[in-house]
């Protein structure tokens, strides 16, 4: 669709059925899955949320994808990291490996837990979902490399990364590495669990290659004048 | 010491009714628990402390009890599900719920209360445990299968426990032709394994149990009657080309004397078989011309029918039902004439049905409380109130589904 002049458009209705494309007309507005937004009472709106009502009733949205839920479950993050996963399409298998790993992330730290005498109880994290986020936090660089030309050569030069971009980067470096470095007998979920456990505790191979990426671009400190953004 | 460590709103019972099913035993346990702080309205016990199922009434109904440790090595060496053992080793104790049927337990206690003169005439009591309401997979029948075997064990019942009859027709990988007939076929893997798991089981009765005739193996390899039945076990497990017949062996020699009336001597057998509908089914397994064998075909099927038959007394016959291991039956099949098949239904026939459906509301709460205090439900959102009712949509109250969704919450 050619890109539109939101202010001169028109209440405007499809020809053809349309199924969920990333290309939206700017008109649509996003979907909302969460079910305490439509529970508040009117008294409790801000104006803001009062006008999105008001947009509702009149202007079409766009199509949710297969994953949206309204559970409260549901992890943004989680979702991401499935996504990434998933080879071929099959997001039933890529979420079968992440429940799993949840699974015995959980249980090796249960077992210790309840090894553990009384006074080292209270260190040993057991919840799942902390230690992925923990884990994912500490393996996100601060900084990374961008390659820009300078008279005919190119340089690594260092460059500040937004955060959408440090999540992907640490999370394609986890899988990545679980994928490479691991023995032909070991499951995709052990080996996971395996790396985030040590990522967790700031050890292991994910940890590693940030640090590879933080000393390179120490060492590149020179050419940092030759970003202009 | 374990009520000391749940979060106050735990409170335990008074006695109202004691219902004592056996005098000492039970009576230290129940006094304990006695002189205890009212009632309140809304209980949320889910614990229990006692621990022999024999003092377990309908006002345990739905709390957990502790297996002791020992038990669960020497009891259930290979009958507890795979899932099951994992959550053992991770909470690092075994507790089972105390779920319906208590007619199981009431039948089994009704055989050993009563007089001797039951003992002779009683044919063996044949109980299934089916999944009723819409072919329950997953809803707890291999556990109530265990719960009564721990029963039977602490009550001094030889337990003869078979943990998946449908491993037995499936997956063969060594298939011998039987040296005692010709026309049936032998496996020894199968068999010494069963021997080893029975030996761990039975120590006890091993010594004091004495064979009725002389077997002859090879030979120059024979046992003596008189000798005790350990020897046998022992040299089935050594022995493997002839661990089947040795199987054929004790089955025959434990079914002639289940029916002995000496106190000091007699013993009461339980045989516990889980998916005894492969029994009457068909086999995956392939002779060399590549034609399938028939069930009756192989030695230890062919002698387990003969224990299911009703031609000895002095013990009782447990049973499961399940579609998940059988072959070649539809995934909608829960029925017992379905699953059993005519003969499989003429030869079980007179039994009990005893049904094992899903969690009720309160089996549910239990099952609930009891993975929050083993801290296995660690997202934040599954201890409120939205969690919980999503929780039970998700799963439907069925116990395999629930226990998977909370491994990963």
């Amino acid at each position: 669709m050619a890109a539109p002049i939101t202010g001169l458009l028109k209440p405007w209705t499809p020809r053809l059925f349309l199924v969920r494309w990333s290309r939206y007309n700017p008109y649509y507005l996003e979907p909302e899955p969460r079910k305490e937004l439509y529970n508040m009472p009117e008294t409790e709106l801000t104006t803001e949320q009062k006008e999105e009502r008001e947009l509702k009733a009149v202007r079409p949205i766009k199509a949710t994808t297969n994953s949206t839920t309204s559970s409260v479950f549901n992890d943004p993050v989680l979702s991401k990291f499935v996504n990434m996963m998933m080879r071929d399409g099959e997001k039933i298998l890529a979420r079968g490996i992440l429940t799993q790993t949840l699974e015995s992330l959980k249980r090796k730290q249960v077992e210790k837990y309840h090894k553990a005498p009384q006074g080292k109880k209270a260190e040993i994290e057991c919840n799942p979902y902390a230690i992925f986020h923990q884990a994912l936090e500490n393996c996100m660089p601060v900084i990374g490399l961008a390659s820009i030309q300078k008279g005919g050569k190119f340089y690594q030069v260092p460059v500040p990364l937004t955060d959408n971009r440090r999540r992907f980067l640490a999370m394609k470096w986890m899988i990545t590495e679980c994928r490479d470095n691991k023995n032909r007998r070991t499951l995709m979920y052990e080996k996971l669990s395996q790396e985030l456990l040590a990522a967790y505790s700031k050890e292991g191979n994910v940890i590693k290659r940030k640090h590879e990426l933080h000393k390179m671009a120490e060492s590149n400190r020179a050419y940092a004048h030759y970003r202009w953004w | 010491m374990t009520l000391h460590r749940l979060f106050p709103l735990r409170l335990r019972q008074t006695v109202t009714q004691v219902r004592l099913l056996h005098g000492s035993g039970c009576g230290h346990q129940l006094e304990e628990v006695a002189m205890e702080p009212e009632l309140r309205k809304e209980t949320s016990v889910f614990r229990t402390q006692v621990n022999d199922p024999a003092c377990q009434s309908e006002r345990h109904l739905g709390q957990y009890y502790t297996l002791p440790t020992s038990h669960l090595h020497t009891i259930f060496p290979h009958g507890l599900p795979a899932r099951y053992q994992q959550q053992v080793k991770t909470f690092n104790e075994g507790c089972v719920m105390v779920r319906q049927p208590p007619a199981v337990r009431y039948l089994l206690c009704i055989l050993h209360q009563e007089g001797n003169d039951l003992y002779v005439s009683k044919r063996p009591v044949l109980l299934t445990l089916t999944g009723w309401v819409d072919g329950l997979k997953g809803s707890g029948k291999t556990m109530s299968l265990c719960h009564t075997i721990h029963y039977c064990s602490t009550q001094g019942w030889l337990v003869l426990h078979i943990p998946d009859a449908h491993l037995w027709v499936k997956n063969c990988k060594e298939l011998l032709p039987s040296s005692y007939h010709t026309s049936r076929f032998d496996q020894p893997i199968e068999a010494s394994n069963w021997l080893r798991n029975f030996r761990t089981t039975n120590e006890r009765f091993l010594s004091k149990i004495k064979l009725r005739q002389r077997y002859t193996w090879t030979k120059r390899e024979s046992t003596e009657k008189g000798s005790p039945l350990g020897e046998l076990v022992d040299m089935g497990v050594s022995r493997v080309k002839s661990s089947s017949d040795v199987v054929g062996a004790v089955l025959k020699e434990l079914r002639l004397q289940a029916a002995e009336t000496e106190e000091s001597e007699g013993f009461r057998l339980a045989v516990a078989i889980d998916g005894v509908n492969s029994l009457w089914g068909r086999t995956t397994i392939k002779k060399e011309d590549k034609s399938p064998v028939a069930p009756e075909e192989l030695t230890l099927i062919h002698n387990l029918r003969k224990m299911i038959d009703n031609n000895w007394c002095g013990g009782a016959v447990i049973a499961t039902l399940s579609q998940t291991g059988s072959l070649y039956s539809p995934s909608s099949a829960y029925l017992p004439k379905e699953l059993l098949g005519e003969e499989g239904f003429d030869s079980m026939d007179p039994f009990i049905p005893v049904p094992v459906s899903n969690y009720s509301e309160k089996e549910f709460e239990s099952c609930y409380l009891y993975y929050l205090d083993r801290h296995w439900l660690q997202h934040p959102h599954s201890k409120t109130d939205e969690g919980k009712k999503e929780i039970i949509f998700l799963s439907n109250r069925n116990p395999s589904v629930l226990e998977r969704l909370c491994a990963f919450l």
